[in-house]
């Protein structure tokens, strides 16, 4: 049982940072770095992203073919890597959300008593 | 999802730039911004580039990250764990040695039986779709084993042809000697004639010029044969020119259309001539067969595309049932036919040897494991430590079993390829041992890429028996112990000690079954060489031979030709008899039906008949039971008259007297000018010799005047007074001088034939089976000795301790010798028992002793024992020797 859970953190925290890039990237081609950026940003700095994590998640998105890259100018005028949202990511971004919006109505479903009980 | 990155990453392992070769530039990028951006919060350049820096993390540790997602990493870390496991091999050499060795051993056993296996049984033929075609027997079912009738009449063979519905094709074949007349000697070739259709059904092209095809058959065809390539290369070197050009073959200009490629043997002949099949007989132009035209055909067919073996008997059974009521006497009272494979037919009972040679290294491979196995498991003990080391900085399991698993993927590679060199000559050494005609003469039983292919997968099936166990073993413990344990572990030793004699065990059972079978093999062999044969076959000189065919009254020559002939020989020094003989002994003369007049039977009697001249009795030095032998007289006037052996006395004539009687041979033409009735007055009855092989019971024979027949099939054999092949040179002497155009066809002894044929099999199975025995002893030797000698060295401390307490000397040997003796006489008993389940499969490769051969069981049992105490003596030795003060101070 114990190891069943643990499987399931890491598969979440993977899933959930792929969906972050890919919901970021709906708004347009960004950077790295802007990729990060706004994922704190939006979260209100709730979130960390460690580039450790978002490097790699990057690479493997473009092997699943949902982002595709190419090499940019910023407005800075820097050069810089931009990623950008294929159609299949696109569908897959949905699908991704609509998961999350259940998961996380199952999830509270479950803790809502919990709290009541704490309080009782 | 898996397979979509997998693709990517093989396309990006052959794109000229991986999506992260950039990576490096991409996070410079990336902290360039940062830094820009925090330039525009108003830091200093310097503090800019080192907070966009902290902020990012490690630089390198990213790239890696990033890069391993497009790369392997699987198989980069099984490069790594081969790297490790070659240096630790390297540093324990010997025991690396011994494991490879012992390895290669068992694999390369393996290969080699599975070559001629795969070779002969599974992939014997050159020919087009050879496993569609199968043949048939029509079996007697009140006659034990798998064998009947084969050959068919021409009726029967085109009954069968046109009234069957599984066969897409049918061809005959009739093997006969062809007479060759070149320019200078008349020579005796192998010949067979084919049914028109053979060749587009066997599906092999000549080397050059033409099949010969059913155009080949019509009645005014021009008469052609084709060549064999062997005959082409010895006799004619290669000779592209000779095609097209007429040979004078049976006394018929024939022309040669073409040369067969070196595999094709088909029957083994060399040369192949056309045959036309009609109802009222068969047809080939130019035929000058002594008994008139062939009146039996081999058949083979070819199964229509899905339909089966059962589905072919199906069918058989059915038109076999209709013809045995036209044919009644070609037909036993119940019978059924059987459709073989051509492999299975060919190869026939030499099957059942190469399966159980299969077995038996098999058997080998399994112990060769085993011991290796035990070394493995002794070095994991002994490597505890460091294993426990590697886990606690944070080796997972699985890399653990992955690393311990590659050591034993390497000695198996290893013992793979040191494997198939001993294969390799150890094939030569079997091919060498095969007996004549065990195999089709098709086969080439070399190390092909199915040997290799299985070769591998033994490898890798090996990786897994002699690693897995110890991997897991090694892992399984708990940490914290053994990095405390200080060093030579007291108990540690002890962990795996279960597994270790488990192994033990299982070794000496499967040697004691490889010993099983080797030793009834032995005991077999010896059956046969001791069978009485009823005459003497030291010193009797065997001369087959040929005939001009064509010569009329053929009778008349060949008694001119012998009359000359047999003083001639008989008068030459060292020779003390002679005689005219049809056939070869062991083996009878050709079988006839028999009519016996007076005598009422249903079934149908059958009796082999040799013809001969008065010398016969003595050359084979069968004693006269009663009556008299054959005379001077009796031959010279072509008399009918017979002599005939005990069994045919016996089951002919029951009780009553037999002298005086007489019987006919149905099959016999006699020849033009003998008293016609064809009946013979039984003058006399000899003792039996052997007529059916060694094996196989007498047959009821008779012995007639060879002078009543045309029978052509002569051959002398001359019993010598010392080595027969030293007298061959003045035999064929003397035959030229009679006649020269009678050819020579074989010259050798009954003894040698005996040697080739009779021999041959058993001797092949006790030779090869003795030495996998032996390869099985000698392994489990080492491996006993090898446990032993490791748990001694386990056991110093112990054993010091005991000393030290007053253990006498002896009394620690006795222990450990115990200890040994007990794990080998379990195996023993194990091994006992699976013997006398699995020899029984042996059944029908020994003959005169029994599958559950007590003296055999016994005798290896004990041979085992002694192996295994000899074994165990040296660390028994070693342990009694041990300094208590040494061994205490050890710790």
């Amino acid at each position: 049982m114990a190891k069943r859970s643990e499987q399931d953190r890491i598969e979440l925290v993977y899933g959930t940072l792929d969906m972050l890039i890919l919901r970021t990237l709906r708004w347009g081609p960004t950077h790295g770095h802007g990729i990060a950026k706004s994922i704190e940003r939006m979260s209100e700095d709730a979130l960390k992203v460690e580039h450790g994590s978002l490097y790699p998640a990057l690479q493997r998105l473009q092997q699943e073919g949902w982002i595709t890259a190419e090499w940019g100018v910023s407005k800075n005028n820097q050069r810089a890597k931009y990623y950008q949202l294929t159609e299949s990511g696109r569908r897959k971004l949905r699908a991704e959300t609509s998961r999350w919006e259940r998961f996380v109505r199952a999830i509270s479903g479950v803790l809502k008593p919990a709290e009541s009980e704490k309080t009782s | 999802m898996r397979w979509k990155r997998q693709i990517a990453k093989l396309r990006a392992l052959f794109a000229r730039q991986k999506p992260a070769d950039d990576i490096s530039d991409e996070i410079g990028a990336h902290l360039r911004i940062e830094e820009q951006e925090n330039l525009d919060a108003g830091m200093l350049p310097d503090e800019a580039r080192y907070a966009a820096l902290r902020r990012f993390g490690n630089v390198t540790l990213v790239e890696e990250g990033s890069r391993e997602i497009w790369s392997w990493t699987s198989l980069e870390r099984l490069g790594q764990d081969l790297r490790y496991g070659f240096r630790q091999l390297r540093r324990a050499l010997s025991f690396a040695v011994v494991a490879v060795l012992t390895l290669a051993l068992g694999i390369g056993a393996v290969a080699v039986i599975f070559s001629v296996v795969d070779n002969a049984l599974l992939h014997p033929f050159p020919y087009k779709d050879a496993d569609g075609i199968s043949v048939f027997h029509i079996h007697n079912l009140d006659e034990a084993g798998e064998s009947g009738r084969l050959e068919l009449s021409v009726p029967e063979f085109l009954d069968y042809q046109e009234q069957n519905h599984v066969f897409e094709d049918m061809t005959g074949t009739a093997v006969e000697d062809v007479l060759y007349t070149g320019p200078e000697t008349t020579e005796q070739l192998g010949g067979a004639y084919v049914t028109t259709n053979t060749f587009q059904f066997l599906g092999v092209p000549p080397v050059l010029g033409r099949w010969i095809t059913p155009d080949d058959g019509r009645p005014d065809a021009p008469p052609v044969f084709l060549m064999n390539y062997r005959m082409w290369q010895e006799q004619f070197h290669g000779d592209r020119s000779i095609i097209g050009t007429a040979f004078t073959l049976n006394g018929v200009s024939r022309q040669l259309i073409g040369i067969m490629p070196p595999r094709f043997q088909y029957f083994g002949v060399d040369v192949y001539l056309p045959l036309t099949l009609s109802r009222s007989g068969a047809y080939a132009a130019g035929w000058l067969g002594v008994r008139g035209m062939p009146t039996y055909l081999l058949p083979e067919e070819r199964r229509k595309p899905g339909v089966s073996l059962q589905a072919v008997a199906a069918d058989l059974n059915v038109i076999a049932q209709r013809l045995s009521k036209v044919y009644p006497k070609d037909y036993p009272k119940r019978f059924n036919v059987q459709p073989v494979g051509l492999a299975s037919d060919v190869v026939g009972d030499f099957k059942a040897m190469l399966y159980i040679l299969l077995a038996a290294v098999g058997m080998l491979l399994l112990i060769a494991c085993s011991n290796v196995a035990n070394l493995l498991l002794a070095r994991a003990t002994s490597r505890q430590k460091e294993i426990a080391i590697r886990a606690s900085i944070g080796a997972g399991r699985g890399r653990l079993i992955r690393q311990l698993l590659a050591e034993s993927a390497i000695l198996a590679g290893m013992g793979g390829l040191v494997g198939i060199l001993f294969a390799y000559w150890g094939l030569k050494a079997v091919m060498a041992a095969m007996p004549l005609d065990a195999l089709p003469s098709e086969s080439a039983v070399t190390l092909n890429s199915a040997v290799l292919l299985l070769t591998l997968a033994v490898t890798a099936l090996t990786t897994i028996l002699c690693g897995l166990a110890p991997a897991l073993h090694a892992v399984r413990a708990d940490l914290q112990p053994q990095l405390q344990d200080a060093g030579r572990g007291v108990n540690s030793g002890f962990r795996h000690a279960g597994l270790r004699s488990g192994l033990v065990v299982a070794e000496v059972a499967l040697s004691i079954v490889l010993l099983a079978g080797s030793g009834l093999m032995m005991r077999s062999f010896f059956a046969v060489e001791h069978v009485d044969l009823g005459f003497n076959p030291q010193n009797i000189l065997d001369e087959q031979l040929a005939f001009p065919k064509g010569q009329s009254s053929a009778a008349q020559q060949s008694k001119i030709f012998f009359q000359q002939l047999l003083p001639r020989i008989a008068a030459l020094p060292g020779v003390l008899a002679v005689t005219e003989a049809v056939t070869l002994p062991p083996f009878g003369g050709p079988l006839s039906d028999v009519t016996v007049p007076g005598r009422t039977h249903t079934e149908r009697w059958n009796a082999m008949f040799e013809l001969c001249s008065e010398g016969w009795f003595r050359t084979m030095g069968a004693p006269l039971e009663r009556g008299r032998l054959l005379s001077e007289t009796d031959i010279d006037s072509a008399r009918m008259v017979a002599v005939i052996n005990q069994t045919l006395a016996r089951r002919f004539f029951g009780g009553a007297d037999p002298i005086g009687q007489r019987i006919k041979l149905n099959n016999l033409d006699l020849a033009a000018g003998t008293s016609n009735d064809g009946y013979f007055e039984i003058v006399g009855i000899v003792a039996d010799t052997r007529n059916e092989g060694l094996q196989r019971p007498v047959l009821p024979e008779a012995f007639l005047p060879y002078t009543v027949s045309d029978f052509n099939g002569h051959a002398l054999l001359v019993r010598t007074a010392g080595n027969p092949l030293a007298l061959a040179k003045s035999v064929s002497r003397a035959v030229r001088a009679v006649d020269a155009g009678v050819a020579l066809r074989r010259t050798s002894s009954i003894e040698s034939f005996l040697k080739d044929y009779a021999f041959a099999q058993p001797r092949f199975g006790l030779v090869v089976l003795g030495a996998f025995a032996g390869i099985g002893l000698i392994l489990v030797i080492t491996g006993v000795f090898s446990v032993m000698a490791y748990s001694v060295s386990l056991q110093t401390h112990e054993i010091g301790i005991r000393m030290a307490l007053g253990a006498r000397r002896n009394g620690v040997l006795g222990m450990v010798l115990g200890r040994g003796l007990r794990l080998v006489a379990l195996g023993i008993i194990l091994g006992e028992i699976a013997s006398l389940v699995l020899t029984r499969l042996l059944a029908s490769e020994i003959w005169g002793v029994s599958a559950r051969d007590p003296l055999t069981l016994a005798g290896i049992a004990v041979i085992i024992a002694a192996a295994g105490a000899l074994a165990c003596l040296l660390p028994a030795r070693k342990a009694s020797r041990v300094d208590p003060m040494a061994a205490l101070r050890y710790e």
